[in-house]
């Protein structure tokens, strides 16, 4: 359990500093973020921008997401979180 | 594998292929007459010229936001559905019971010049971002030099002249597009967002 609350924490913290390269993205806004942030009405990001995260999340983790994944994805950090621990673990398969 | 199958699965790229088989909607709506060029991960050069209808109730002029649409169905529909056509295996029919080709957004434009009913025009634009079935394209429009042949002039165009834009300087510049993009959306999510 605690291996996974450590997983997840050290995830949040590169996405965070992908987050910080995004233009449309306020560095302030950043101040507090937590799982439960949501890009589209926490952080005013416009929906197109959540592909261009997906791109800079995929080189940052060295993971690979699929068609299905990006159409499945929804709009909280968490959501960002769960589908880089699934891409490893289908990467590790 | 059926015969059309087959046919569609031998075509290396868009040039000679008619506009109508790869872009499913139309014909009054479809900007497109011709692929030119196509460099299928880099991009694509096509033609239109507009009709009387193009024109109707708007100064015999062809909109500006025809020009986009004309630009957005030149490059990102028509690279983006062969791409997938490729990657799935199956013809733009298949498809497009898949998928629906949405606009998602377009990002700065500027116009130079105009074009007029019967002013035939090409799209020039290449591929910025491809992946998970979204395509953000950019390029130019330019009217094309009266009577030149437009199919001989760009055999034996390559990528990089169309990363230059090196045309024939008696191409007139018309507009100029950045970030045009489009997504193939699944039906069912296409279906929710109303």
């Amino acid at each position: 359990m605690e291996n996974e609350e450590l997983e997840r924490k050290e995830i949040l913290d590169g996405l965070l500093e992908v987050l910080r390269t995004v233009r449309t993205i306020d560095p302030a806004r950043l101040e507090g973020i937590t799982e439960e942030t949501d890009f589209l009405t926490d952080m005013d990001t416009p929906s197109t921008e959540l592909i261009n995260i997906a791109a800079k999340v995929e080189q940052k983790f060295g993971v690979e997401f699929e068609d299905d994944d990006i159409d499945d994805l929804g709009s909280k950090v968490k959501d960002i979180i769960n589908l880089i621990i699934k891409a490893k673990a289908r990467a590790q398969e | 594998m059926t015969e059309q199958e087959l046919e569609y699965a031998k075509v290396e790229n868009l040039v000679g292929q008619l506009p109508e088989h790869w872009m499913l909607h139309g014909p009054k709506k479809r900007y497109v007459d011709q692929y030119l060029y196509h460099s299928p991960s880099v991009g694509i050069v096509a033609s239109y010229t507009p009709t009387e209808e193009n024109v109707e109730d708007h100064f015999d002029l062809f909109r500006g936001v025809d020009q986009i649409e004309s630009f957005a169905q030149a490059t990102v529909v028509s690279c983006a559905t062969f791409s997938e056509c490729k990657k799935l295996s199956v013809i733009p029919s298949e498809l497009a019971k898949r998928f629906v080709p949405a606009f998602i957004s377009i990002g700065q434009v500027n116009f130079h010049s105009y074009l007029e009913k019967g002013q035939t025009f090409i799209n020039i634009g290449f591929i910025k971002f491809y992946k998970w079935r979204q395509m953000v394209c950019e390029g130019r429009i330019y009217r094309a030099p009266k009577d030149l042949d437009l199919v001989e002039y760009f055999k034996d165009f390559d990528e990089k002249r169309l990363l230059a834009y090196d045309l024939r300087s008696d191409f007139v510049l018309i507009a100029e597009l950045y970030d045009i993009t489009g997504r193939g959306i699944k039906k069912e999510m296409f279906a929710k967002l109303q």
